[in-house]
């Protein structure tokens, strides 16, 4: 039985979720422990966007804005991972990469304890929550027993087991989608950097971000995500980081 | 066809240069409105389709209320179990620049949104996604007769696809089943 086939007859789920579309696909299971497996994806990107989302006010991460210097908060597991990975990530990337907007130094974590230090520092994780959201969910999915399938959340999508998945990308200026290539036990992810896109890099001046496509393959959809912007930054789809977390990068 | 191998074996294979034209569309549908309706209320031994339609007055106070109506008729479908109303269904669909996304509300009796669920997904290019004909070529697809235009499977990735359409959506229909309760027209 071939890759293709297995994917053509998974069971496939959709929900509104993070701001954008989660396709959740699972294969060769039997039908109802398909949808019970799918049912925990979405549960666990849910607890996530809990966690994470800036619209939530009950989230960590709008508490964690609207602190007052010198204040500090407990955060949950999710919360406390994903800040984790941004702190190592601003550090390896000399600051290029950054999740408060160029304050990157206006906030610390310690264990689950997430301290304001400066008043105007706002965090933002939108991007590499995206990407934590599908590997929990990815999570979710092995847990539940499925051997191979996806979770496609609007542009951040990982494969796992013996799926392989079409990527294709859409074109945003005139519609429709392009085939990309396969993608097979990986994480990938695509952010467009445009002066009207959602995705903009903090450091640099409107007039030289680039207009362009970047997409990065990695073993996890958070690095995927974030590596994107380490590369849309720096204008290098060799960058250094890539190679240390197993990534490859494309310019379009 | 360029072979990219990663450092864990894994491989990702560029099967087409990127700058090539796009692909005219892609669909998925994901389940039929009766099997979204029996996912939200299984307790359900009977769904009752209903038609609801609003006067005048009624679209204004949904407008007054901060929602577009955008039509006065609904279909709902009412989850009942021994005759009690445990709920209702209600598919809707919304265009997007590129997209086309029908999804169904599950709304219990309380008011209270009980799930979202997405039956299908049309990618297209902008200008046919909004002709009629290029429409209609989906209506009536179901589950059952999976139509899937181009590719087979397909996962796009790109600059965020926005959900807000649906979202909004959700809230009109919230609205409209709130209203409708409030009025006994669905009971």
């Amino acid at each position: 039985m071939s890759d293709l086939h297995h994917v053509a007859h998974a069971v496939r789920r959709a929900r509104p979720l993070l701001g954008t579309l989660v396709e959740v696909g699972v294969c060769d299971a039997r039908h109802d422990d398909a949808g019970r497996a799918c049912e925990a994806a979405f549960d666990a990107i849910a607890e996530v966007q809990r966690c994470l989302s800036r619209f939530d006010p009950a989230s960590d991460i709008a508490r964690f804005n609207a602190l007052a210097a010198g204040a500090s908060i407990d955060v949950r597991g999710d919360t406390a991972c994903v800040l984790s990975a941004a702190r190592q990530l601003f550090d390896d990337s000399d600051g290029v990469f950054d999740v408060s907007l160029g304050r990157g130094a206006g906030w610390v974590l310690r264990a689950q304890r997430l301290h304001k230090l400066q008043r105007d520092t706002h965090i933002d994780l939108g991007g590499i929550g995206k990407g934590h959201a599908v590997d929990r969910a990815v999570q979710a999915l092995l847990r539940a027993g499925c051997a191979a399938g996806w979770v496609n959340a609007g542009g951040d999508l990982r494969s796992f087991g013996h799926a392989s998945v079409a990527i294709h990308l859409r074109d945003e200026q005139r519609g429709g989608v392009v085939a990309f290539g396969r993608l097979r036990a990986r994480a990938f992810a695509t952010s467009c950097f445009d002066i009207d896109a959602r995705s903009q890099l903090w450091h640099t001046r409107p007039e030289r971000r680039p207009r362009a496509h970047v997409s990065v393959a990695a073993p996890s959809c958070l690095m995927a995500d974030a590596l994107t912007k380490v590369v849309a930054a720096s204008g290098d789809p060799q960058h250094a980081l890539l190679a240390r977390h197993q990534a490859q990068a494309w310019l379009h | 066809m360029p072979r990219i191998d990663s450092a864990t074996g894994v491989v990702v294979t560029l099967t087409t240069a990127v700058a090539l034209a796009p692909t005219a569309a892609f669909a998925v549908d994901y389940m039929s409105a009766d099997e979204a309706a029996k996912l939200m209320f299984p307790q359900a031994d009977r769904f009752e389709v209903r038609t609801l339609t609003l006067d005048a007055a009624q679209l204004q106070q949904l407008q007054a209320a901060g929602v577009a109506p955008r039509s006065a008729r609904w279909q709902v479908r009412v989850a009942q179990r021994d005759g009690t109303t445990l709920g209702y269904v209600v598919v809707d669909d919304v265009i997007g620049k590129f997209e086309l996304i029908s999804y169904a509300v599950g709304i219990g009796s309380d008011g209270a949104i009980r799930q979202v669920e997405v039956l299908s997904y049309r990618e297209s290019h902008g200008h046919e996604i909004r002709l009629p004909a290029w429409r209609k070529q989906f209506v009536g697809k179901d589950a059952s007769a999976p139509l899937r235009v181009g590719d087979d499977i397909a996962n796009i990735s790109g600059a965020t696809l926005s959900c807000s359409h649906v979202t909004e959506g959700v809230r009109r229909i919230v609205a409209v089943i709130d209203l409708a309760r409030h009025l006994g027209t669905l009971t």
